[in-house]
């Protein structure tokens, strides 16, 4: 019986702890890159304030002289590392792994050039990053699958031209991301590593989707592939869409992709593989995210400083929002849906920030200053 | 409603906790079995492994398990399991089950690729003739079926009569006269020399140096000679070159010299020394005395042009279309400007212009030869489209945009050398790009250059005479022909801007090259190409204090484009190097946290000229007031008119002037 009581005590007290810890629960903790000062800086927002600070910021690469431009982020599922592409290398980008909480470094491994988005798959629990290769030739890129647990490269699939907006279904199956310059959207089974499908992403052309899986390779001809790049018509396709950003809807088989080029927001089917409906969006769309109930759809509209939120039942624009400066970039959702952190990156010598929005209030409401040209941006935890 | 709450959340917690300990149970208790166990395969051969998911009980459960080699290039591994040997060795393959993270499975596991039986053991590198008292180097080459080589192959050696000759560390000791055998075997195959040690017929040795009263760094040649007992030279029979020191100061000091099997000698300390040389059993000295180089001279500041707000990058010096001399410098990680300085009084230059353009760091500034047209690079651009930037600069007040130019150098464009009205153009690392600038307000790309070797990349590219001479990290220097003139120290290959021709290259282990500057020698008439380092090697340092900074000048002697020779280095030990000049026998470098260096590179080069009393001055820029305060860390030099100005990341632009120095009199 006195066991019992006691029992009934430390369960009172552990309900009051979660309660309280329930409502001052308000500290939101993102971190985002500034390339172009080879940075990354954790972010704390207090969400009862609407406040932001920056918590620490880490320096990231070798060359104090050199500009080694940290791209992407993300942070491993259990959230005890989190991962940085440094895009510049000699001539190859890396990955770099560090702690979370205590920003100590842990290792890094070689991937493409200039890598960029990255993403872990759920299911295989390794991480894919799109090499985005921006050195001018218009040649072929791949995808890096890295185990990050031992941080090795242990493929690289080959894909399209300027490939970025690496993201992963919630069941972790497929990798989806864009390439650029190719006007594709392209779908990476992350079991079997290789490219499961393409999708023409230019209106008029959903005939022209391709299943990787029933293409006759040999008929083709690669010669002009591969290194001598001389041989390639650097001209071959002016792309209409320029698409900068796929990410899978949490719980419907949809993704979206920012249509850079065209100022379109595209949804796709992909069940079956085609356009199901084009929004169209302020000026150069370039980032987006889902939130995680599947309702919304924050994206920035990187040629007008702008953020806007998107009903995604009725596809219609809510609010486009003001940012702080210009050249908005990436966007990271809080868990609980209330707040999406937008990475703006600023222009010159101005310093880039972290604009936050209110997405109940559907407002900005808070602006941190970060290094300059604040880019990759990945949400944390909320404690 | 709080209590429900309450109640809700502990079910919550309670079911979470049960979930995460029985699905974390669950992983622990599963496990991968593969099959066959052990593995080993031999080179080419193809497997297909077994992956079987059991659980506690050993019941095998229904999953799916993907592998992925830890060292794909050598062991190959398909996701389903599938392996192939590409090279010999032990490797580790990872098998995971698909699923989420609590449920994940993992098993690293060890596959064997057998080595291939050893197809040959051969001895190289033993001369026609072997002279008893001598020591010579030996070297095995051991190569296996799949016509590999066997890296650090575990030899055993033999000797027949060790009274004769041994082999020792791969070195052949001869002793006396007679009949030998040397073996080296190694998984029973084995290489046999059977050879004969035969009588040193050298009678005396000479030295014949004339240089006996010499400076620090001069190099003394031996110019020995060995000749038999009619007098006859021999010019097979090996010698060995030494030497006693007695320097000057002989309070703990450190080496004195450096001597070289081919028969050089430098000093480093003054004082005397005793060069001998040995053949057999003649033997030979002779004594010399050095002097201090005696090189150094004072610096005088002449002016500042305090850049404290912003890094500021490299510098390019110019007399302009008036007369005038002006320089301008760019600035690093900051707001994309470039600036333009009137440097015609050294003593007060002045800030006269600013460009601004759409990047945050203007890394490199070039000026054409007759003063008017100017290329600034880009990198960090806000539309992310880089590139280089032309201007006028026929008036430095007032300077003009004339193009921007990104045409396939979105990525970002690091440096760039104007030569005959075409712009060099590093491109992001990979290559550079040919541009012409006959119509500065229309550039066009005319043709490139690019390495074909695997993960090829470049710094930096600086041209003379029609060869241009870039830096490439691992790939070191390489000199190509781009429409080599009469002028040039080295043979051309017939190239042009549009058909840039390979004439020749140098790498070194480090990787670390950063900087190449073509130079021959006016007091020797040797040609160099002398590659500059960049490296940091411990890693992650600090941007507000960076001392980590290594490297050094590497001194690569070209007799011949097939020909290259790294003779002599300039190397401070806590400091690394960044951009060079060299004018007149004299190098200017700046290295970073050690400031600028001047160095006399006169006479022949051998060792670290460090150490050798050649650096004439020195000068490390500061400010109290800047970015990172007191702290140099210089970025380039131009010896310009009697004047050496130099940008500094930290402080802006200088100028220097050396004096001689005051010869002190003696009583």
């Amino acid at each position: 019986m006195k066991h019992f009581k006691s029992l009934k005590w430390t369960l009172f007290l552990l309900g009051v702890f979660l309660l309280s810890a329930d409502s001052i629960a308000q500290d939101y903790y993102v971190y985002v890159a500034a390339e172009s000062d080879d940075e990354v800086s954790l972010i704390r927002f207090d969400g009862k304030t609407e406040t932001a600070e920056i918590a620490r910021t880490t320096e990231v690469g070798v060359f104090p002289a050199e500009n080694e431009g940290p791209h992407g982020l993300t942070i491993s599922p259990d959230g005890k590392y989190w991962f940085v592409s440094i895009a510049h290398g000699m001539p190859y980008g890396q990955l770099w792994k560090y702690k979370t909480g205590t920003d100590e470094f842990m290792g890094k491994v070689d991937l493409g050039l200039f890598p960029a988005s990255m993403d872990i798959s759920p299911a295989t629990g390794l991480l894919y990053v799109v090499n985005f290769n921006l050195h001018g030739d218009m040649i072929p890129s791949t995808v890096s699958v890295v185990d990050y647990e031992s941080m090795i490269r242990v493929a690289d699939i080959e894909t399209g031209i300027m490939p970025h907006g690496s993201r992963i279904d919630s069941d972790g199956r497929y990798h989806y991301h864009v390439s650029m310059m190719t006007d594709e959207l392209i779908e990476i089974n992350t079991i079997s590593m290789e490219v499961e499908r393409k999708l023409n992403l230019v209106s008029g052309s959903d005939k022209m989707k391709m299943d990787s899986k029933r293409m006759d390779h040999s008929k083709m001809d690669h010669s002009a592939h591969g290194s001598d790049d001389k041989k390639m018509d650097m001209k071959m396709h002016n792309p209409e869409v320029k698409p900068t950003w796929a990410d899978p809807h949490p719980s419907k088989p949809l993704v979206y992709i920012a249509g850079n080029g065209n100022d379109e927001i595209i949804e796709i089917d992909t069940d079956k593989w085609e356009v199901n409906r084009r929004f169209k969006t302020g000026k150069a769309p370039y980032n987006l995210e889902v939130t995680h109930d599947g309702k919304l759809l924050v994206a920035t509209y990187k040629g007008e400083a702008k953020t806007a939120l998107w009903d995604l039942k009725t596809g219609k624009e809510l609010k486009r929002i003001d940012m702080s400066r210009r050249v908005t970039h990436g966007v990271a959702i809080s868990t609980d849906n209330k707040y999406a952190f937008i990475s703006v990156e600023g222009i010159g010598g101005e310093p880039g920030s972290v604009d936050i929005i209110n997405l109940e209030k559907m407002e900005r409401v808070a602006v941190v200053e970060t290094g300059k040209q604040a880019g990759g941006i990945i949400f944390w935890k909320q404690s | 409603m709080n209590i429900n709450f309450q109640k809700g959340n502990i079910a919550t917690l309670m079911t979470v906790l049960l979930l995460l300990t029985s699905t974390a149970v669950l992983a622990q208790e599963r496990k991968i079995i593969i099959e066959p166990d052990p593995i080993t395969i031999d080179v080419g051969e193809e497997l297909q492994l077994k992956a079987t998911l059991v659980d506690e009980a050993g019941e095998a459960q229904p999953d799916t398990v993907i592998f992925f080699s830890r060292s794909r290039r050598s062991l190959a591994v398909t996701r389903t399991g599938l392996i192939k040997g590409m090279k010999p060795g032990t490797y580790t393959v990872i098998a995971i089950t698909v699923g989420s993270r609590e449920q994940r499975v993992r098993k690293d596991f060890k596959v064997n690729v057998a080595f291939p039986p050893i197809a040959s053991v051969k001895f190289l590198g033993i001369p026609e003739n072997i002279y008893d008292r001598s020591t010579i180097d030996i070297a095995v080459e051991v190569i296996d079926e799949a016509s590999l080589i066997r890296e650090n192959p575990e030899l055993t050696y033999s000797t027949s009569n060790k009274e004769i000759a041994e082999l020792i560390h791969g070195k052949l000791i001869t002793k006396k006269p007679g009949k030998f055998t040397i073996t080296a075997e190694i998984e029973g195959k084995k290489a046999t020399y059977k050879g004969e040690v035969i009588s040193n017929p050298t009678e005396t040795i000479e030295i014949n140096n004339q240089t006996t009263i010499a400076n620090t760094g001069d190099v003394i040649n031996f110019d020995a000679v060995a000749k038999d007992r009619r007098g006859r030279t021999l010019t097979d029979v090996p010698v060995i070159y030494s030497y006693i020191a007695q320097p000057d100061d002989d309070l703990g000091n450190g080496a004195s010299g450096q001597v070289s099997q081919e028969g050089k000698f430098v000093a480093n300390q003054p004082g005397l020394y005793t060069l001998m040389a040995k053949s057999g059993t003649a033997f030979a000295q002779q004594i010399i005395r050095v002097e201090a180089r005696n090189v150094k001279k004072d610096v005088e500041v002449v002016g500042h042009g305090a850049v404290l707000d912003v890094h500021t990058s490299d510098l390019w010096v110019w007399e302009g279309v008036d007369g005038r001399d002006y320089a301008v410098t760019g600035t690093w990680g900051a707001n994309g400007d470039a600036y333009f300085w009137d440097v015609t009084d050294p003593y007060n230059i002045t800030a006269i212009d600013t460009v601004r353009v759409d990047a945050r760091t203007v890394n490199d500034v070039k000026v054409s030869e007759d003063g008017r047209i100017a290329v600034i690079t880009r990198e960090g651009a806000s539309d992310r489209k880089n590139g280089m930037v032309i201007l006028d600069v026929t008036n430095p007040r007032e300077v003009k945009i004339l193009s921007e130019y990104n045409e396939g150098l979105t990525g970002g464009v690091h440096n760039a050398f104007i030569y005959e009205n075409h712009v060099y153009a590093v491109n992001n690392g990979r290559r550079y790009d040919i541009i012409n600038i006959d119509d500065p307000e229309n550039p066009v790309t005319v043709g490139r250059f690019e390495l074909d070797t695997p993960g090829h990349a470049i710094h930096d590219v600086w041209i003379q005479d029609g060869i241009a001479y870039s830096s490439n990290w691992s790939d070191g220097i390489v000199a190509v022909d781009i429409g080599s003139n009469t002028s040039a120290d080295m043979p051309g290959a017939g190239g042009s801007p549009e058909n840039p021709v390979k004439l020749g290259s140098y790498t070194y282990p480090s990787g670390w090259n950063h900087a190449a500057f073509p130079f021959k020698s006016k007091s020797t008439g040797d040609f160099y190409v002398v590659a500059g380092d960049e490296a940091f090697p411990f890693g992650l340092p600090s941007r507000t204090n960076p001392v980590g900074a290594r490297g050094w000048i590497h001194f690569v002697k070209f007799d011949g484009w097939e020909n290259p020779d790294e003779v002599a280095r300039y190397q401070i030990p806590e400091a690394g190097t960044h951009n060079f000049w060299i004018i007149d026998d004299v190098m200017y470098v700046a290295y970073y946290n050690a400031g600028l260096r001047i160095v006399d590179i006169s006479g022949e080069l051998m060792g670290n000229l460090y150490d050798q009393g050649r650096e004439i001055a020195s000068f490390e820029p500061n400010h109290p007031e800047s970015l990172i305060p007191n702290t140099p860390f210089t970025w380039g030099p131009q010896p310009y008119k009697g004047y050496i100005f130099i940008s500094d990341w930290n402080t802006g632009l200088w100028a220097i002037k050396l004096h001689d120095r005051p010869v002190s009199g003696t009583n």
